[in-house]
């Protein structure tokens, strides 16, 4: 008897989809389609605008799925395509190029401590959410998105780390919370 | 929380899937893409394969219509070409004929045209075969 899709590793569907299996593939949307589309969100994509290209993200990957070698999670493949792909669309745009030295976001203090990541990722400038999310979310490396973003690397590291500081400020207090509640 | 460890604990964070009401949707409408993207292609193939085939009907339409008329010395020449051709697919069918014991169907004794007709017809279907394969597997 055929092995069920769902008890399938993703390496696994992915050879099957490789060979043109688009049930197989469509278990692997199933499974990672909202982590992609959640990357695309928190990189700073309109809902409707982060759909299209996770859905255009995962035709391309169907299509280089022979391409995927297992070597990280094909999550994370799937999320550095969509990554790549978003960056070409804003890039038309050329809005982080020239917004590079924007103004500074003041994150103000979270009274209760229940912020969560998507809401905390809103505080930050939109240079320093695409870079953060880039590096955290797309596992991309400083040098990688600098050449993505034709930015300098010192600057790209230089948002990262400011987007870091604005997250823990913001977060450190909710995770506590969180652990202690997880403790208790 | 020092740097160190707030690295890990922002990519733990990261890597939590938000529950998306409409996923089933999503996966839905990217499914019904890769249906559509293998519809064009398809269809692309087979107009493809159905030109191809069409111009080479026309082409061996023509032949024939040349050697009919006894035409110049170039069609003469490849009338002579398309005749060894046939004689040599002739002979070979037959030899296999001999072998598989059915030597008694005298394919010798069928025109010229008749046996390219027939390796013809046999080539487009296996051509059709090969497109309709194709596309199945793209």
């Amino acid at each position: 008897m055929a092995q069920a899709l769902v008890d399938r590793h993703d390496v696994e569907l992915a050879a099957l989809a490789a060979a043109g299996g688009r049930q197989e593939f469509g278990e692997l949307v199933r499974r990672h389609g909202s982590a992609v589309r959640a990357l695309l969100r928190r990189m700073g994509a309109q809902p409707s605008l982060a759909d299209d290209v996770a859905q255009d993200a995962f035709i391309q990957a169907f299509e280089r799925c022979s391409e995927f070698r297992g070597e990280g999670t094909f999550a994370a493949w799937v999320k550095r395509i969509a990554a790549r792909l978003y960056l070409k669309r804003v890039a038309k745009e050329a809005r982080y190029v020239a917004e590079i030295e924007t103004e500074e976001t003041v994150a103000a203090p979270d009274p209760g401590g229940l912020m969560d990541l998507d809401e905390a990722l809103k505080t930050l400038s939109e240079p320093e959410r695409l870079c953060v999310s880039l590096c955290h979310g797309a596992g991309m490396a400083h040098p990688e998105i600098a050449t993505a973003l034709n930015l300098p690397l010192g600057t790209v590291k230089s948002h990262v780390k400011r987007g870091l500081d604005k997250l823990r400020a913001r977060l450190q207090p909710a995770q506590t919370l969180g652990r202690t509640q997880h403790v208790g | 929380m020092s740097a160190d460890e707030f690295d890990p604990a922002i990519e733990r964070l990261f890597a939590r899937t938000p529950s998306m009401p409409d996923a089933a949707l999503f996966t839905a409408q990217v499914e019904q893409r890769m249906q559509k993207g293998s519809r064009v292609r398809v269809v692309v193939l087979g107009l493809a394969g159905l030109a191809g085939a069409v111009v080479a009907v026309r082409e061996v339409v023509s032949v024939n219509l040349n050697l009919g008329e006894g035409g110049g010395a170039a069609t003469t020449g490849m009338g002579q070409g398309f005749e060894a051709v046939s004689f040599n697919a002739q002979t070979a069918i037959q030899s296999g004929l001999d072998q598989a014991g059915l030597g008694n169907l005298a394919v010798g004794s069928m025109s010229g045209m008749q046996m390219f007709w027939i390796v013809a017809g046999a080539l487009i279907a296996v051509a059709a075969a090969g497109v309709v394969r194709l596309s199945q597997e793209v």
